[in-house]
């Protein structure tokens, strides 16, 4: 869709600010209840999908030349040079789905997700890319990530003296922050041998290993995730995959939902999908006793966005003279399938080791404020985001947060809460790592 | 005065307009401490045109205006003129109950109907009305709901201002005006065209974004005169249970009182002290004084009951549920306390009573009454309080009445003190007047807040709150521009 | 377009450079369709003003202090907190509009049953809290999404659970209010310097210039903070959902229990009506709800909504179930209770009394509503009201039409007729929903003690569409408002707003326009005593024509 096809919905908005808020019917307290993480930070109105809504309509106005073709609209032009505002508004959307999520609850033809990432998208077809997000494309151009300052050659360090089969329909994909990472490639390393000890035959992509891509798709840069996209799918047929395993969030969202729109057609789970199936089967057995109370962080790209892809082209329809449908029936994307359960299960499962929930989790799990490399764009409210989930985690009293995603983890190890306190926070492979 | 007293004549008719001495003496002074000043004539209006005509009158000749709606005697000194010169406008004899509604629970009624008057007449429709603590026969129950007095019955003050719903009003400016329901939507000011629409004039709010009924609630006569008022009434109990429950100390009530409250059961829920019971119970001051013997030293007073839906079910469910609070509490249901029944007691706390012979006065001949808002657990604070600055005085603190009624669903907490005294003794009399002063002074430092400032409380209120002082005058100014409406009241 | 930059300077040195804006686009997502939510105030066209420029202040002292730098130059401003409704936006442009955002604080009095609350408090949050508390609070039916402030102190705000625990005003206590003029009052007990359990006196209420039925809709100031009433709750101290989104329910609770009564005639509804608001202490909650999408379609939609991959597509072929058909049919007079039990026994006879009066109005409770999860789910919805948009779920857009009434007798015989209405316009138009011409929603009681409903006729239409739009102002002006005006009703509620600002521009009115307007009013000194009240408060007339003012001059003309 193009910005001008979501026209429509931002005359549809009701105005309601569930979009900022948790569903109303899962609040537990005034301190945790609000969702959006551009809303808690900015305050402001615009910052917010309902905000945007609105703004988004002279906007388009404006770039379409029709500003003022409502006379009962006093309409004043602008934008994204006129409106710094609107494009911090735009550019800093973390696009977590909260939003999303909270919206479908009682509205069934918004897509504010869409819409935001939509509005990315615009914002780097009129020409407005940060510095930061220059230099990471052209690291992705060149070295096959979006994280700077490191090398294509690199990638693959972290898989030394991994026993990988050559031949396998099943391939391990760690993703850049895995991969780059030096305080997370040791669980790279871990989340391959733990799959390979349990009886697993799992292989790797090798040179072919790069990057997923989700991130630039999440900021708007679609050509350039296409590319990508289109390459890997290549890759993946090329060596006969069946089976994607992933640890990172990001890359499970890309794969499951954003490449199988553009046909890769194979299984794509999360590592602790597919923990929980071996924990299940007993072909993963834990001897150990991990003697500790943990709160586990639903990362948004497994949790509400980690829903299975619908393929879907419809158009509008009325029945009932008025009322709206799609047909055929448009997916729903309401995070009512996402992947919960799994990390939870496999976390109880852990001898000793007891979970406590926060208040915002699941399909309404506060974002940790690294989406769409949100911690490079604009730091300071990564760390605002980040140190308010710290501040509702540490509230439970837990030892430790728990995550499945590297992202996440790694906002959250730089994090304090609002009181300045830090929390321990552990990938979920070192938890199941300790009790193996 | 001529002049003025001719006018009136010629508006009202000779027959309602008198300046005989006597009658002037019946309005100069009452049983309050306020001092006395004899009005310029009384007159006796008859309805909402008259009204309107007067106030008109009284803007153009500049006329202080008393509305009166009560037969005397009266105890808080709002009656009682602040300036010479001053009209007071007897409101008495306007006595119809001008329609009565079982279906939607609303009557409309005029100015001079007592309580008595309406009970017997919602009575044949098995209906009463919100009890007060045994009124006075002549006591008029629109003054009385728009002064704000007190009902027994806090469950069902679902707003402050309840039980008074609409209002007919002539404003200070000689403006006619009809607020709520009975202004909405329909023929302003026509109840009949109304009651043909099945309006029932219901709702009190507004209309529009002003209150204006809650600017003539407490307003001793301040801000214009009312002419009708629409009132909530109730369908009459069909079940009835009533009960006491007794402590050497207030404070140990308390928690009772807000278990009852806070899951809305009762009709009837109060605390009194022994004295209080023995005022309102006995038949002379030998009787009292027996009862202040044989009484416990403080009372809850708690009745459940049911109306038109499974009544007996729902009065025994409420008596079982409120044992248990009272189990929870150490305390325990008894039926009669001293000799005295709970029943008996209901019947007396309801009733009304001989203006003549008003209880408060049976124990000494006079009484004054220090009244309040407090929250529920201030009340032993108060209590405390009113006993050692009497003893300090040198009055006996034995002898103060106290009563604490939850209103407003037991949001605010009437405390009043009843402080008797001899009348014929100039020594008691000034020591009553002394106690009263400082009393309501010192607990107004302690938090007192004196909602209903009649006499010195308004100064003592008002002077600590400059802004609602000066609100208040502004509003006077725009509703009664000529200061016409009982002057020099409510320091405004 | 120019916002007083002299002003704009000492507003950034009140609440920091952060917290204020000139934005374009900032003020551009400060507007509001006309047609939005309870505007009632059709045609429905257009859009509000754009403000000059949008502040958030943190505390009343802020507060305060931009009021006297709007009375210093001049500057209309406007308050609003969650935007839910129109009346929260500017009526004209070089204005401020004031989010209450960041002002969110609450402190509970338990022992006093109140809670002092800031305007972003909004009522889930609220009732969160109290909750832990053991206690409820009172819940505007415009959803807990909305300021508990807000709907105590500016609007209507009665809701299904006004039965038990009243309207707004009656929730109401001290309130601390900055002035038009920048004063601060604060009411009651409060204002000299005590507690705020009492909103009252001394004397007469000055909260009578700050309220009235509807309330001043941000036209007379700022609220600033608010106490608001606390009511019994005896259910968990967190309601326990389950269920997967957006089909959650309420875990079984004994103390807890909805139904939806069903009744043979309009008669057994307006009686029972009655019993229920008369006899305040049966229902905890009472609403008219899911008639709201429309008498055919009403369970097919929850049927629909208890689906997480549900549809709106989904609708016909539910409404063609043979049981959810029938029972739709059973279902056509219906309201929903929720009774609460304080203790086990007044639980049993809350379900008794239930009986009792349907047996009395030969009435019964709806076998598809009965089902477990049904239940559930509407004692969620119910409770906690977080499902308020689902009032935009069919098109985009309604408005409600109809209006207010003392009588449930009177207004209840009038029910089918307006089906029927609805029924034939839909006949020859198809700009609304034609989801059965009876949606009316509404309160079992919109006043403590009951007495008074509060229903409106849901009209759905899609504000993208400019024919669906026409069609219903065409509905309203044509049609509704003369039925409204047949029985007597007064301005059909769609167009109740119509003299607070242009109906089509979101313009205020100038004093002029409104002297016009409400000259040959049936009370014109209702107007002129809220203008002398206006003059004495809002000298420099900033805050916007809702507070409709009539200049007594015209009188004597």
């Amino acid at each position: 869709m193009a910005l001008k096809d979501f026209r429509a919905m931002m005359e549809r908005d009701s105005y309601c600010n569930s979009c900022k808020w948790i569903p109303y019917d899962k609040i537990r307290s005034q301190r945790f209840a609000e969702n959006c993480p551009t809303n808690l930070y900015y305050q402001f109105h615009l910052y917010s999908v309902r905000g945007k809504w609105q703004a988004a309509q002279t906007y388009l106005d404006t770039q379409e030349g029709t500003l003022g073709k409502d006379p009962l609209i006093k309409q004043y032009g602008y934008d994204f040079n006129s409106s710094p505002d609107f494009l911090e508004s735009v550019q800093s959307c973390t696009t977590c789905g909260s939003c999303d999520v909270s919206c479908k609850v009682c509205r069934f033809n918004l897509e504010p997700l869409a819409f935001n990432i939509e509005l990315k998208n615009e914002a780097i077809l009129r020409g407005f890319v940060l510095p930061q997000q220059k230099e990471a494309i052209e690291a992705l151009k060149k070295e096959q990530t979006l994280i700077t300052g490191v090398k294509k050659a690199d990638r693959q360090a972290w898989a030394k003296g991994i026993n990988f089969a050559a031949d396998a329909e099943t391939v391990f994909f760690p993703g850049c922050k895995y991969s780059y990472d030096p305080e997370l490639q040791a669980y790279a390393r871990k989340a391959a041998e733990t799959l390979i000890n349990a009886g697993v035959k799992l292989g790797f992509m090798g040179d072919a290993d790069m990057c997923c891509a989700g991130r630039a798709y999440q900021q708007g840069f679609y050509d350039e995730f296409n590319a990508r996209a289109d390459a890997n799918i290549k890759a993946f047929q090329a060596k006969g995959v069946k089976t994607i395993v992933t640890p990172c969030a990001d890359c499970y969202h890309a794969f499951k939902r954003l490449y199988a729109a553009r046909g890769l057609n194979v299984k794509v789970l999360h590592l602790v999908e597919y923990l929980d199936e071996l924990i299940k089967s007993g072909d993963l057995k834990f001897t150990k006793n991990v003697d500790m109370v943990v709160t586990y962080h639903d990362p948004c790209h497994l949790g509400r966005q980690g829903e299975p892809y619908v393929a879907w082209n419809g158009t509008e329809k009325k029945i009932m003279h008025q009322v709206h449908t799609w047909d055929p029936p448009r997916p729903r994307y309401n995070g009512a399938h996402g992947i919960y359960d799994a990390p939870r299960d496999v976390i109880k499962s852990i001898p000793g080791v007891k979970l406590v929930e926060m208040e915002r989790i699941r399909e309404y799990a506060l974002c940790c404020g690294a989406g769409a490399n949100t911690q490079v764009n604009f730091p300071e409210f990564s760390a605002a985001t980040a140190s308010e989930r710290v501040t509702e985690a540490n509230t439970t009293g837990a030892d430790a947060l728990v995550t499945a995603c590297p992202w996440c983890e790694a906002n959250f190890k730089n994090a304090v809460d609002e009181n300045g306190n830090k929390i321990d926070v552990i990938d979920i492979i070192d938890l199941v790592a300790r009790a193996l | 005065m001529d002049g003025i007293k001719a006018a009136l004549v010629n508006l009202l008719g000779a027959a309602n307009v008198s300046d005989d001495e006597k009658v002037l003496a019946e309005y100069a002074s009452d049983k309050s401490f306020a001092r006395a000043i004899s009005p310029l004539c009384v007159v006796k209006v008859e309805n909402g045109d008259q009204v309107e005509a007067l106030v008109k009158l009284a803007n153009e000749k500049k006329i202080p205006l008393i509305p009166v709606s009560s037969k005397g005697p009266h105890y808080r000194g709002d009656t009682v003129p602040s300036v010479p010169g001053a009209v007071i406008v007897d409101l008495s004899g306007m006595k119809k109950i001008i329609s009565i509604n079982k279906l939607h629970r609303m009557a409309v009624i005029e100015p001079g109907v007592t309580y008595g008057e309406l009970q017997e007449a919602l009575a044949k429709e098995d209906m009463h009305f919100a009890y007060t603590l045994a009124p006075r026969d002549t006591k008029s129950v629109m003054a009385s709901i728009m002064e704000i007095e007190p009902r027994l019955n806090a469950m069902h003050g679902w707003s402050y201002t309840e039980p008074l719903r609409c209002l007919e009003i002539t404003w200070g400016d000689g403006n006619r005006m009809y607020t709520g329901d009975a202004a909405a939507g329909g023929p302003v000011g026509s109840l009949e065209t109304q009651f043909k629409q099945e309006k029932w004039q219901v709702s009190p709010l507004g209309p529009m974004m002003t209150d204006f009924h809650r600017l003539i609630t407490q307003s001793q006569g301040t801000m214009g005169i009312a002419t009708w008022a629409s009132v909530r009434c109730e369908l009459a109990l069909q079940a009835h249970e009533c009960f006491f429950l007794t402590a050497k100390e207030e404070k140990d009530l308390l928690n009772f009182v807000w278990d009852v409250n806070h899951v809305r059961f009762s009709e009837e829920l109060f605390i009194m002290n022994k004295n209080q019971i023995a005022y309102l119970m006995g038949k002379d001051a030998a009787e009292i004084a027996a009862l202040k013997t044989a009484l416990p030293a403080w009372v809850v007073f708690v009745g459940v009951g049911g109306r038109e839906l499974l009544p007996k079910e729902r009065c025994a469910q409420q008596a079982a549920d409120i044992e248990e609070f009272a189990q929870k509490n150490k305390l325990t249901l008894v039926r009669s306390i001293g000799g005295v029944s709970a029943n008996d007691f209901y019947k007396k706390a309801i009733s009304v009573c001989p203006a003549e012979k008003y209880w408060k006065e049976t124990y000494k001949g006079a009484f004054q009454d220090i009244f309040f808002l407090s929250k529920l657990d201030d009340s032993a604070m108060f209590i405390d309080k009113m006993n050692a600055i009497a003893t300090s005085l040198g009055y006996p603190a034995s002898d103060i009445g106290v009563y604490v009624q939850p209103i407003h669903m037991g949001t605010e907490y009437h405390v009043e003190f009843t402080i008797p005294y001899d009348p014929t003794s100039k020594k008691e009399t000034e020591l009553a007047k002394e106690l009263f002063i400082k009393a309501s002074e010192a607990l107004s430092a302690a938090g007192a807040f004196y909602a209903r400032p009649y006499g010195p409380w308004a100064h003592i209120q008002l002077n600590k709150d400059a802004m609602n002082t000066k609100t208040l005058t502004t509003l006077k100014g725009i509703f009664d521009p000529n200061g016409i409406m009982n002057p020099g009241k409510l320091s405004i | 377009m120019a916002f007083n930059q002299e002003a704009y300077k000492e507003l950034e040195l009140i609440v920091g450079k952060r917290y204020v804006t000139q934005d374009i686009a900032e003020r551009e997502c400060y507007r509001s369709i006309m047609a939005e939510s309870s505007a009632h105030s059709g045609p429905f066209d257009g859009e509000t003003p754009i403000p000059g420029a949008v502040i958030l202040p943190g505390s009343t002292e802020e507060v305060q202090a931009i009021v006297k730098v709007c009375n210093k130059y001049d500057i209309h401003f406007k308050a609003c907190t969650t935007f839910w409704s129109v009346m929260g936006f500017v009526g004209d442009e070089d204005s401020l509009q004031i989010d209450m955002k960041r002002m969110k604080k609450m402190e509970f009095h338990e022992r006093d049953q109140y809670v002092i609350v800031e305007p972003y408090c909004i009522g889930a949050v609220v009732q969160v809290e109290a909750m832990k508390r053991g206690f409820n609070v009172n819940m505007a039916g415009v959803g807990c999404s909305s300021s508990t402030l807000a709907g105590a102190s500016s609007w209507v705000a009665f809701g299904p659970s006004s039965c038990f625990m009243g309207v707004a005003s009656e929730n109401f206590l001290a309130v601390e209010w900055v002035l038009p003029n920048g004063e601060i009052l604060r009411t009651g007990s409060l204002g000299s310097g005590g507690d705020w359990f009492c909103g009252e006196g001394p004397g007469p209420s000055t909260r009578a210039i700050l309220r009235g039925t509807q309330g001043t809709a941000g036209s007379f100031g700022v609220c600033t903070r608010l106490a608001v009433r606390l009511h019994p709750w005896p259910g968990p101290t967190v309601l326990p959902s389950y269920g997967t989104i957006p089909a959650y329910k309420l875990v079984p609770q004994w103390n807890i229990k909805t139904y939806t009564l069903n009744f043979p005639d309009w008669d057994g509804y307006a009686n029972t009506i009655n019993y229920l608001s008369q006899n305040q202490d049966i229902a905890y909650l009472g609403h008219r709800q899911y008639n709201m999408w429309g008498r055919y379609i009403k369970l097919a939609m929850i049927k629909m909504l208890l689906d997480p991959d549900g549809q709106l597509a989904d609708v016909p072929k539910y409404m063609e179930d043979p049981f959810i058909k029938e029972q739709t049919e059973k279902c056509r007079i219906d309201l929903q209770v929720v009774i609460v039990g304080m203790t086990k026994r007044d639980m049993e006879w809350k379900e008794k009394a239930i009986d009792e009066i349907l047996r009395r109005v030969n009435g019964w409770k709806n076998e598809f509503m009965l089902q477990p999860e049904v239940q559930d789910w509407v004692a969620l919805y119910l409770l906690r009201l977080g499902h308020k948009n689902l009032n935009y779920t069919l098109c985009s857009s309604y408005e409600g039409s109809g209006g207010l009434s003392n009588n449930v007798f009177v207004t209840s015989q009038v029910m089918e007729e307006y089906h029927q209405l609805r029924e034939e316009f839909d006949k020859t138009h198809n700009g609304l929903a034609a989801t059965g011409g009876d949606s009316e929603m509404g309160a079992l009681s919109t006043l403590g003690g009951g007495g008074i409903t509060g229903y409106e006729f849901f009209q759905w239409f899609d504000r993208h569409d400019r024919s669906s739009i026409d069609d219903c102002r065409d509905f309203i002006q044509n049609y509704s408002q003369k039925l409204c005006d047949k029985y007597g009703f007064g301005t059909d509620m769609g167009n109740w707003n119509n003299t607070a600002r242009h109906p089509d521009t979101g313009y205020y009115y100038t004093q002029e326009e409104q002297n016009e307007m409400f000259a040959g009013a049936p009370q014109p000194y209702l107007f002129t005593y809220q203008f002398l009240i206006k003059k004495a408060f809002n000298p420099k007339d900033l805050c916007g024509s809702y507070y409709r003012t009539l200049d007594p001059a015209c009188l004597k003309k």
